[in-house]
């Protein structure tokens, strides 16, 4: 399973994290990843492979068996089950037919769909892009030793990241809430109105991908953090001494280092859009009359309010391909720009 | 390897079952006892009132007893699909009627039609109205647990300073008040007062708009076919969006929950809502009173807001029999107008006059006008994307869009839906 390459596929969700550029020590909120297991050279040289080995083989399998068997349940049956169902039009109650493709053939057909595809495509443009940015950004400032209070500004920035999706949605949806929203209340009384931006089509999805923005760009800002600070600081004073200003730095030494930390961050976020839910569903329930309807949105509608289960899974693994080609679109071009670097 | 699997599914599920549905699926073995669960989602008052008349039941019966569980009706409707398709579900459950055909064509539901035959059973006493949620495909699939027509809940105090008397009684009257009930004090084009509370989507019980349709003739679905674009709903649609788009009766944009939070807080003097609306209003002070739906120039007549309960099909014989001794003991004369007393809304039969349940005023009110029910898109399948398709045309209606073309859209694609099986 251990690939070629700079990328470790963490076993649990699937997420990669590079492997040099986010070094244990980061403070990077996540499951800490097993460092990768070195079996030490079998005493008595490698004489009896066969024997030795096998045992070996047999406890490193009973370590791991535990978790194979979780990720086996909850990750892989449902995986292969749901495969199986988005070919038949299941509802969850035992009767079910096997429809080949037609699902699918609904999928690329029905202008509910596309309508969620299309916003789905929409959101990614306004989250992903400002989601980096503001992190990169932020990272920037924070890893500039000039800035005072710059532990307080960290966990201050990363604190929306610790908040439930959901519970940050609420809060917001309160606090823009036409008739008894503080922030419509305050901004009211300086003279100015965001009417009702919910319901409003032009600027619900603005809206909704604001929260998302907010709530998690904490955590990519954390990993371009470990990234700056990955930078040997040698490299700028060369720079320095070779004429290079503030912007020259950035863009010569910053941004080339950083690049597979960029890559990371990029997959992440665009993983992330993809998957826009909670905050929709809290905020919008895909409203005003469609206009933050998104695939995820549709897969609930469709599997728990139509009970069409077998439509749901399909258009589950149309977006789980979708997501895959987009990832390794964005990791083949990253990668040749790494190469191009060098 | 299967094996473990199986072994950590079965783990799974029944730390699923623990967790979730205590005792659901034990001591089915067992053929002269039968153990059943029961989800409903009265969280409120009702719901010690209907857990009493369950407990009274159990205590009534030698070898049937119901376990309630008692969760949101969000919670149910998004649990139920897992819970019986891992084996793991309710015996009896109670959720929003229109969601009844949805679970019905997907065969969740036990077919009743022999029970509503059954003169034991109570059913034959029904408001009629309410026994017309139940059927899908032409057969019964659920006993109803509610029924009661949206009705207008206004604020007495903001009447009163207004100079109304009496609450509306036709259209034309209601939009006069409602203008009369708004007020612009700083002339800054938003009132701080509304007349009415129009939510445009996600209205109570998706009934405000179909109840405004039939009040001038129209309707959605009838006999299966669409007919939504028909020119009394044009006219409908056209006379409500002017009053909220130029007098400004109502906020746009509104949905059924910013809606009840605009009349608990005195910012709306009229709103369309289910009997909650009176605890609620209770809970924040709003001395209210209730009337009908104002009539319509064609008819008077409310969308109903219906709750029904089904006995899901995953189960053997004996509990299908018990559940139906409990749906006949639940039907009784005696726990029916205990039922209607506790949980606020209107007797069930027939044959309990509002007279029965006048100790109890909002009840009365309420039942006085349960001939005015309708229920909402009885046997539609489909009825998520009927709504769905409802709420865009309104939504967007309401935001000053072409009534004609939104309308045949409309029309359009609730054919489609009805449609595709």
């Amino acid at each position: 399973m251990r690939r070629p390459g700079r990328w470790l596929t963490s076993s649990s969700s699937g997420r990669r994290v590079p492997r040099k550029e986010v070094p244990m020590s980061t403070t990077v909120h996540r499951k800490p990843q097993a460092p990768r297991y070195r079996a030490p050279a079998p005493i008595g040289g490698r004489r009896r492979p066969a024997v030795g080995q096998r045992r070996k083989n047999l406890q490193a399998l009973s370590f791991l068996l535990p978790a194979l068997l979780v990720l086996g349940a909850f990750t892989a049956w449902p995986m292969v089950s749901a495969l199986r169902l988005s070919f038949t039009n299941a509802s969850g109650f035992g009767k079910e037919k096997w429809v080949g493709f037609e699902n699918y053939a609904r999928i690329f057909t029905d202008p509910v769909i596309i309508n969620a595809v299309v916003n789905t495509g929409l959101y990614a443009l306004l989250f992903t892009p400002t989601a980096v940015a503001l992190a990169l950004v932020l990272a920037l400032l924070l890893n500039d030793p000039r800035l005072p209070f710059r532990g307080f500004f960290r966990t201050a920035l990363f604190l929306p990241f610790i908040i439930s999706l959901a519970v940050a949605a609420i809060a917001w949806a309160y606090l823009i809430d036409p008739q008894v929203g503080l922030l419509n209340y305050w901004l009211s009384s300086a003279g100015i109105r965001i009417g009702n931006v919910l319901q409003d089509p032009v600027l619900a999805m603005p809206a909704v991908a604001f929260v998302a923005v907010w709530k998690s760009f904490g955590f990519y800002m954390v990993i371009f953090l470990a990234g700056l600070q990955e930078i040997p600081g040698s490299l700028y004073e060369a720079a320095r001494v070779d004429g290079a200003g503030a912007w020259t730095r950035f863009r010569h030494v910053t941004m080339p280092m950083l690049s597979n930390t960029t890559a990371f961050v990029l997959i992440f976020a665009l993983i992330a859009a993809l998957q826009a839910f909670d905050q929709i569903y809290v905020m919008t329930g895909g409203g005003p009359y469609g206009h933050t309807e998104t695939v995820v949105m549709q897969i609930y509608t469709s599997g728990f309010r139509k009970l069409d289960v077998g439509f749901a899974s399909a258009l589950s693994y149309v977006l789980l391909g979708a997501t895959l080609l987009l990832s390794v679109i964005q990791f083949v071009f990253f990668g040749r720009r790494e190469r191009e670097g060098d | 390897m299967k094996r473990s699997l199986t072994i950590l599914t079965a783990v799974a599920a029944a730390s699923l079952a623990l967790t979730s549905c205590s005792g659901a699926g034990t001591g089915a073995s067992d053929n002269t006892k039968a153990e059943l669960t029961f989800w409903h989602g009265y969280t409120e008052a009702d719901g010690k009132v209907l857990n009493k008349i369950v407990e009274d039941f159990n205590a009534s019966q030698s070898n049937v007893t119901i376990k309630v569980q008692t969760n949101p009706w969000s919670v149910i409707d998004d649990t139920l699909l897992p819970a019986l398709s891992s084996g793991n579900g309710p015996d009896i459950v109670a959720m929003p009627a229109e969601r009844l055909p949805v679970y019905a064509d997907k065969g969740a539901f036990v077919e009743l039609d022999d029970f509503y035959k059954d003169s034991n059973s109570n059913l034959d006493k029904l408001v009629p109205a309410a026994a017309d949620m139940e059927t899908v495909n032409g057969h019964k699939y659920g006993v109803p647990s509610g029924f009661v027509p949206l009705a207008m809940f206004y604020n007495k105090a903001l009447f009163a300073k207004a100079g109304i008397t009496t609450p509306p009684a036709t259209w034309s009257e209601w939009i006069a008040a409602a203008k009369k009930l708004t007020i612009d004090e700083n002339k800054d084009g938003t009132p701080e007062q509304y007349g009415l509370g129009l939510p445009d989507h996600a209205t109570v019980a998706n009934g405000v708009w179909p109840s405004l349709f039939y009040g001038n003739g129209g309707d959605v679905v009838k006999d299966g076919k669409a007919v939504v674009d028909s020119p009394e709903n044009a006219e409908t649609l056209k006379t409500w969006v002017d009053a909220v788009r130029n007098d400004k009766i109502s906020p746009s944009g509104l949905d059924g929950i910013a809606g009840d939070k605009l009349f608990s807080s005195g910012k709306a003097a009229m709103y369309l809502g289910g009997p909650w609306m009176s605890s609620i209003a209770k809970e924040s002070n709003i001395d209210y009173g209730i009337a009908a739906v104002p009539a319509g120039p064609k008819e008077q007549a409310a969308s109903a807001i219906g709750i029904s309960m089904g006995i899901t099909s995953q189960k053997d014989g004996a509990k299908t029999a018990a559940a139906q001794k409990f749906f006949a003991y639940f039907l009784q004369k005696e726990q029916a107008t205990a039922w209607s007393l506790g949980s606020g809304w209107p007797p069930l039969r027939s044959d309990i006059p509002a007279s029965a349940v006048a100790s109890n005023p909002v009840v009365e009110a309420l039942t006085k006008q349960s001939e005015f029910g309708r229920p909402l898109l009885p046997g539609v399948v489909n009825s998520t994307d009927v709504l769905t398709a409802v709420d865009k045309l309104t939504q967007r209606a309401v935001a000053g869009e072409n009534i004609k073309n939104l309308l045949a859209e409309t029309q359009t694609s609730v054919q489609k839906v009805l449609d595709t099986k």
